[in-house]
Parts: C-alpha cells; structure tokens; sequence
C-alpha cells in the first residue's frame, strides 16, 4: 500500500510544482507537509476540536442545514402561514432543500478539516517554540 | 443461559447485515443455551409493516416471539425530523422522537421486556438506531448486551447517545474501530466488551460458470449513492478514460442511475450461484462505501482469496484491509486509479493480497473462533451481574 501511496503522492508533488507549487520541490518536505494535513483530515471528524469552542455563539458562525418552522406572527396566522410552509411549499420544494442541505453538509465537513488543520498547525507551533525555548541558553 | 435476542426484523429471508448478523449467531448459540429471538412482525425496513404473524414459531432450534408494529413508518414525518435532528441542536427529547419515528414502533415487545425480561439471563440487542434496542436496552439495563453495529453517520454523532452507549451491562463490537467509535461517544472505555466480527464458512465451490470473461472489478450490493457508488462510478470513467484495463461490475440493485459506459455493466441482482461465480472470477472487489461497521461482503470476498480495493475514508474499510493486508484502499481518484493499475500489472502480488486476506478470514473470523469469543463475552457478563449486589 506504501507503495501505492508513494506512486500518487509523487505524481500530485510533480504536478504541483509544475503549477507553480515551488516549495514542493523538496520531496522531503512535501512528504511533512502531506503527513501533517492528512493527519488534520482524519481528526476533521472527530469532536475534539478547540475552535468550535473558541468562536463563540454557534448562531453567528454554524452552518445551520434544518428548516426551522416558527413565525413572529400572532398564534392563529402564524399557524396557518407555517401550515402553508410546511405542508404545500416544503413538499414542491423538497428537492431543492436537500440539494442545499446536501451542499452545507459537504461544507460543513470542510470547516471541520480546516478547524483540525489550523489546530494541527497550532499544536506543532507550540511544540516548536517550547523545544526552542528549551534550547536557548537562559 | 437463558438467553433473548432482541432485533427489527427477522427471518431466513430478511436481508439486512445486522439481521443476518442476529440470527447467524442466535442459531449457534443454540447449541448451547436456551435461546429465544424477540422481534417485529415486519419484513420491510423502510415502512415496517406487519408481513409476519404475531405470536410464538420456531426456527430450528431458537423459539421466535413477534409483536405487532403499532403503526408503519411515517416517511414524512421521519424524513422531517432527521432534518432537525441531524443539525445537531436538537434537544435530547427530540432526538428520542427521532429513535421513535424511526421505528419500528413495537410497544408490544417493549411491555414483554418490561414484565418479562428479568426471565433472562441476558437481553442481546442488535443496532442501536431502532427503537426496540434504544428503548428496550434501559428496561433491562442489568443483563442487556449492545451489539450497536454503529457506524460513522449522523446518527451516532447524537447527543442522547452519549448516555444511552453507558447503559448496557456488555457490549459485542463488530471492529475495533467500531469499539472506538462508540467508546468515543460514550465518553469512556466500555467493559466488559469484546470484538467479535461475523464468523464465515469455508467458500463453498462455485458451480456455476464464470459469467464474464475479460478481467473485472466487482462491486456487490445495493447500487446506492450512500454505499459510495456515485463516486465509484466517477472514480472508474475517470480511470477508464486513461487505462486500458478492467471494467467495472455492479452486481446488486440499482437505486441509481448507472451512467452508460463501454466498461461498465450493471447486472441488477444476481443469485448466489452467480454472485459466488462472480466473487471467485474478480480482479478485485471494490467496498466504496464512507460507512460500514463490518462489511461482509468484504470477509466473503477474503473468504474466495479475493483482494478487495476499498474506500479508505471509512474507518472501519481501512482498518480491515490494513490487517489483513487482503487489499489496497484509496482517498481519491489517483489512488482509485493506481490500486487498480497495480493489481492488474502483478498477478503474484494480486494472489498473495487475496491469500493474505483468506489467511485473515482464517485467523479472525470461523465460527469456532467467533463463537469463543462470544461465550467468554457472556460469561463474563452473567457473571458480574450475579456479582453485584441486588438493588
């Protein structure tokens, strides 16, 4: 498999520097660099990530992909319009629900990977300033 | 042991992993304790109707008790609340609706449970989604013992689940990764457990001819976007578009459209003369699909020295292969396109993945070896519930 890997991963590192990728050139350090994201995208769907917690109040920045059925209208309109809603225009329009819906989710699971990247990324700071700091002579 | 084995559906004729799982292992378990399958009267997972009698049969040695659905699935309703449900701020009393509309809504079999349950000595409760192990599960909370067949979907991402995943006395995983799936959403290590998989017999020898003369990649199932078949399909014209090589067949029902291509076939459902045919003549087995908690057609694909090329973006796919060294498994188009080009360019290294992979079958998965594993399991379970003292 190793094998497999290393073929595809050669092919991707050349067609990268042909587009301009220069750092890439290094073999050495593209291989780093693929390790440390791939890394990120297998953590991407787990729950422990730090900024979901760190952003705040979830409605200023969650993909929110459910139709929430309320109205700020008095008891007995508002009933009537989500009837409306819910019942005659959800149904013609499902279709284009779930292609939206469908869309935020892919979405969703690209916020996780960039929020494990970035943590990713934060974690290897740390230790490198920490081990650096441990080297400077006091 | 007086044993219970709490599933959906059941029967001879029921496809469906975990109901095939329950009544394969029921059957053995047989052999040694006093075992009696408590199900549904439904046939169809989709609308649960009522297609079984109620009441009391048997089927060979296991005595089977069905209880009436109450209502069939409402589809509306369900798909509504999955909606609300799955973006992830619905209050845990929601979510519970959610294990209720999905059904099947059996009150029936949860009464017998309740009154009766405490006849057992354990309650083996197969899937976690359903309702009869999400509600049963906590009324015989001291003896039940989750099979959860948990895979990585929204569904197990449920915060309810959190509690619901500690409440069983044991616990019988399919994969280790399973086991760490759910131990993660538990929140903790969950003993007394074990990894029991699904045990397989020898692969009977094909009778029927070979289906298909030039060299093929085969995939078995429901041809469904969410087994990973859309992208297999994309994967395969872009590989076809660039390689002379091997097509690609789609043995199973199409819940799709089958783009048409020179190089692929779809075959819709086939016997299992011409599935095993097909399974003994393939290049390569592809398992695309993003969610699995075992994959058995991935063990019977082993099972004929089949190498298998599966979607590594599923846990459960990966870490097979990677234990059985049976295969290769991709994360995109190019690896797609260079697992195939690979075992199509080394016959010996094509061979020695499917015998690595029969190996495993070997080592992992008989029914001796399965079985074993299952009573230690069970002992272990009766035995610290007669350890703790009486509430």
């Amino acid at each position: 498999m190793a094998d497999v890997q290393g073929r595809v991963r050669e092919r991707l590192r050349l067609h990268l520097v042909r587009h301009g990728a220069a750092a890439f050139e290094d073999p050495v350090l593209f291989a780093e660099v693929e390790h440390l994201l791939r890394t990120s995208i297998d953590a991407g769907d787990s729950h422990a990530l730090i900024l979901p917690e760190l952003l705040g109040e979830p409605a200023s920045w969650r993909l929110e992909t459910a139709m929430r059925w309320d109205s700020h209208r008095p008891k007995a309109p508002a009933a009537a319009v989500l009837f409306v809603k819910r019942r005659v225009l959800m149904p013609l329009f499902r279709w284009l629900f779930e292609y939206s819906r469908d869309n935020f989710e892919r979405q969703r699971r690209v916020n996780q990977v960039l929020f494990a990247c970035v943590q990713e990324l934060a974690l290897e700071n740390a230790r490198l300033r920490h081990d650096l700091e441990r080297r400077e002579p006091s | 042991m007086k044993l219970a084995c709490v599933v959906q559906r059941y029967g001879a004729g029921v496809a469906g992993g975990s109901e095939r799982h329950c009544r394969e292992l029921a059957l053995r378990l047989a052999a040694r304790h006093d075992v009696t399958v408590l199900t549904t009267c439904a046939a169809d997972y989709v609308t649960w109707s009522n297609e079984f009698p109620a009441g009391e049969s048997v089927d060979g040695p296991l005595h089977v008790r069905r209880f009436p659905v109450s209502r069939p699935r409402r589809l509306k309703r369900f798909a509504e609340l999955s909606d609300e449900v799955f973006d992830g701020r619905a209050p845990e009393a929601q979510q519970e609706d959610w294990f209720r509309e999905n059904g099947p809504d059996c009150p029936a079999l949860l009464d017998y449970l309740r009154a009766e349950g405490g006849l057992f000595d354990l309650v083996l409760f197969w899937t976690f989604r359903y309702a009869p192990s999400f509600f049963g599960v906590p009324l015989v909370r001291d003896r039940a013992v989750l099979l959860p067949t948990a895979e990585e979907d929204r569904a197990v991402d449920l915060s309810v689940l959190e509690g619901f995943f500690q409440i069983p006395a044991a616990y019988l995983f399919l994969t280790p990764e399973e086991e760490t799936l759910v131990s993660t959403r538990a929140g903790r290590r969950l003993q007394p457990s074990a990894v029991i998989g699904m045990g397989l017999e020898p692969a009977p020898p094909v009778v029927t001819p070979a289906p298909l003369r030039d060299p093929y990649l085969l995939y078995v199932g429901r041809v469904d976007r969410n087994k990973g078949c859309d992208t297999l399909l994309e994967y395969f014209i872009e590989y076809a578009a660039v390689h002379e090589g091997p097509s690609l067949v789609l043995a199973g029902p199409a819940k799709m459209q089958v783009p048409a291509h020179p190089r692929v076939r779809g075959l819709g459902r086939v016997s299992d003369g011409e599935r095993d045919a097909l399974l003994q003549s393939a290049l390569a087995l592809v398992v695309p699909s993003p969610f699995e908690s075992l994959s058995i057609v991935l063990l019977e694909g082993w099972n004929r020295a089949v190498p298998a090329i599966v979607n590594a973006r599923c846990a459960v796919l990966k870490g097979q292969v990677r234990r059985a060294n049976g295969g290769l498994y991709y994360r995109s188009s190019a690896e797609f396109a260079e697992a195939v080009e690979t075992l199509r360019a080394s016959e010996p290294e094509r061979r020695a993945l499917g015998a690595q992979g029969l190996a495993y079958v070997e080592r992992e998965y008989r029914w001796p070896t399965v079985m074993e594993r299952v009573e230690r399991l069970l002992d272990e379970a009766l035995a610290l519930r007669r350890a703790r003292p009486r509430a």
